[in-house]
């Protein structure tokens, strides 16, 4: 006899959702986090997209610290010397939100809130050392020299899963399965903001860009999201460019982005609350592990769910969409009164007709894209020289958009059949 | 403002008897690239005289050090009881 039907490790959005439903469906469920308070280990790398918690709490938007809606989208490019954007407002953000700003401590607390008032037992500042094992199934946890045990365990342990690794139910993190995240938080009164990105009623804005200014190959992205009455601005860098640059500071990539002369100025006179690193899952559907096992099911960062094909990027939705399929996995087990490995397949079964798994799928291949020097160089040069050749006022005869266009081709030296086998990637897998 | 002006605006809860990440001394002294230098955000990986000084107090424990050194000379296991970075944002 287990002492829980389940155990969930780690209380960000995917732990604490699983934990919630199912202590709301009358299981016996320990929520264990090794942060104290929850979320104090976590940061968020923005936006928290769609309406996945509404399944769990249908007035979340009420209740939960959100930051502010996203009514306006940008997405860019930055050189040394330019910011190329296309900046997206439209009034049907303002009626149907989308998403919403969020900063972890303060989300993940109030999650971990939620599980506990649904009858899950939170225990925080304890450590997971690893599982318990049984006759090749897993029967609880480890914790210094002590077992808890229950009938199923759900890892939900971030995007650096320690035990998931240790006890080899995913292989260790290569350099093209996560980048690394750094994010600064500025601190502007609530006014400013609105004023410095033209926002009203509680109203924000997302923006990432590729750093087209970064040399010798490296590549990042930037973002900079707005939140209540701070900034969140941040780097996502790639591990491989780096290390074969070998030369380049992680941080200092987080200080040219917050420096260069059009980003600056939305940070200008802010007070710096707070610096923070986390990986981010860039692996995409072939970084996805087995999900399940004889007693386990791994749930969001810690299986990988994360995506982003340079547009729109996906993390939290699809950690509390796992966490609710964890959660419908266990009470159907519960109610079946079977753990058998083909009813705990029932997760597997739940994740492949889910949006996550259905995008991952979809956009197999998508961070060659992402990652690509089409991306991070060409693009950014080309678009810049193309934009300069438009708009520079040189007092001579207008050129046509072709001529420029061939102009700047020439100019940024790109190879041009490396130029048509990347566009052409681009092309199908965006 | 530079790293160390960075870190300083953080909270950490350090455990001053556990390093919950060590280094291997006897590969690190013949790595050929020192990659964690570079990778480390929080900048706990220096060489100081060409030898490599690592320092868990600063860590932000996002794990990037875990994958940046391709020699297998990290140890990684998460803080004990609470301890270690205290983010009060996230």
């Amino acid at each position: 006899m287990s002492e829980f039907d389940a155990i969930v490790v780690g209380a960000g959005p995917a732990g604490a959702s699983a934990a919630s439903r199912m202590a709301s469906s009358g299981l016996n469920v320990l929520l264990v986090e090794r942060g104290d308070p929850p979320g104090s280990k976590n940061v968020s790398g923005g936006i928290l997209w769609g309406q996945e918690l509404s399944k769990l709490y249908p007035d979340w938007e009420k209740s939960a610290p959100l930051e502010r809606f996203i009514s306006n989208k940008v997405t860019g490019f930055l050189t040394d010397d330019s910011y190329i954007g296309i900046d997206f407002r439209t009034k049907k953000f303002e009626k149907e939100k989308t998403g919403y700003s969020v900063l972890r401590t303060k989300l993940d607390g109030w999650l971990a809130k939620k599980a506990k008032d649904a009858g899950s037992t939170v225990i925080t500042g304890i450590t997971v050392d690893g599982l318990a094992w049984n006759d090749k199934r897993v029967v609880g946890i480890k914790q210094g020299n002590d077992i808890i045990t229950s009938d199923l365990v759900v890892l939900a342990e971030g995007a650096n899963p320690r035990i998931a690794i240790g006890e080899g139910l995913r292989p260790p993190i290569g350099d093209h399965d996560v980048a690394i995240g750094i994010k600064q938080v500025v601190k502007l009164s609530e006014q400013v903001i609105n004023e410095r990105f033209n926002l009203r009623n509680g109203a924000g804005m997302a923006a990432e860009f590729s750093l087209g200014f970064l040399k010798n190959g490296v590549k990042a992205g930037g973002f900079l999201y707005t939140n209540k009455d701070t900034i969140s601005a941040g780097v996502v860098i790639d591990i491989a460019g780096l290390r074969k640059d070998n030369s380049t500071y992680s941080f200092n990539i987080m200080d040219q982005f917050v420096s260069h002369p059009y980003i600056a100025p939305y940070l200008e006179g802010g007070q710096l609350q707070e610096y923070s690193a986390h990986l981010v899952c860039e692996g995409g559907i072939d970084y996805v592990p087995k999900l399940y096992g004889n007693g386990y099911m791994i749930t969001g960062d810690s299986a990988g769910l994360s995506f982003s094909n340079g547009m729109v990027i996906q993390g939290m939705n699809y950690a509390i969409a796992s966490g609710i399929a964890a959660a419908d996995t266990a009470i159907r087990c519960k109610n079946s009164g079977s753990y058998d490995l083909d009813q705990i397949a029932y997760y597997d079964n739940l994740m492949k007709d889910s949006q996550a798994i259905k995008d991952m799928k979809n956009f197999r291949g998508i961070s060659k894209v992402t990652w690509s020097p089409m991306v991070h160089e060409f693009i950014p040069k080309f678009a810049e020289s193309v934009l300069n050749g438009m708009f520079y006022e040189t007092g001579e005869p207008k050129k046509h958009l072709m001529e420029i266009a061939l102009g700047s081709l020439k100019e940024t030296g790109y190879d041009r059949k490396k130029l048509i086998i990347e566009g052409f990637r681009l092309m199908r897998k965006m | 403002m530079n790293i160390e002006e960075k870190l300083s605006v953080l909270n950490y809860k350090t455990d001053p008897t556990y390093a919950h990440i060590t280094v291997k001394p006897d590969l690190c002294e013949v790595c050929p690239d020192h990659f964690c230098t570079f990778a480390c955000p929080a900048s706990c990986y220096k060489l100081i005289d060409g030898k490599l000084n690592f320092k868990y107090e600063d860590c932000v424990e996002c794990g990037t050090c875990f994958v940046a050194c391709s020699h297998g000379s990290v140890n990684w296991t998460n803080p004990k009881g609470g301890q270690g970075i205290k983010y009060k944002l996230g």
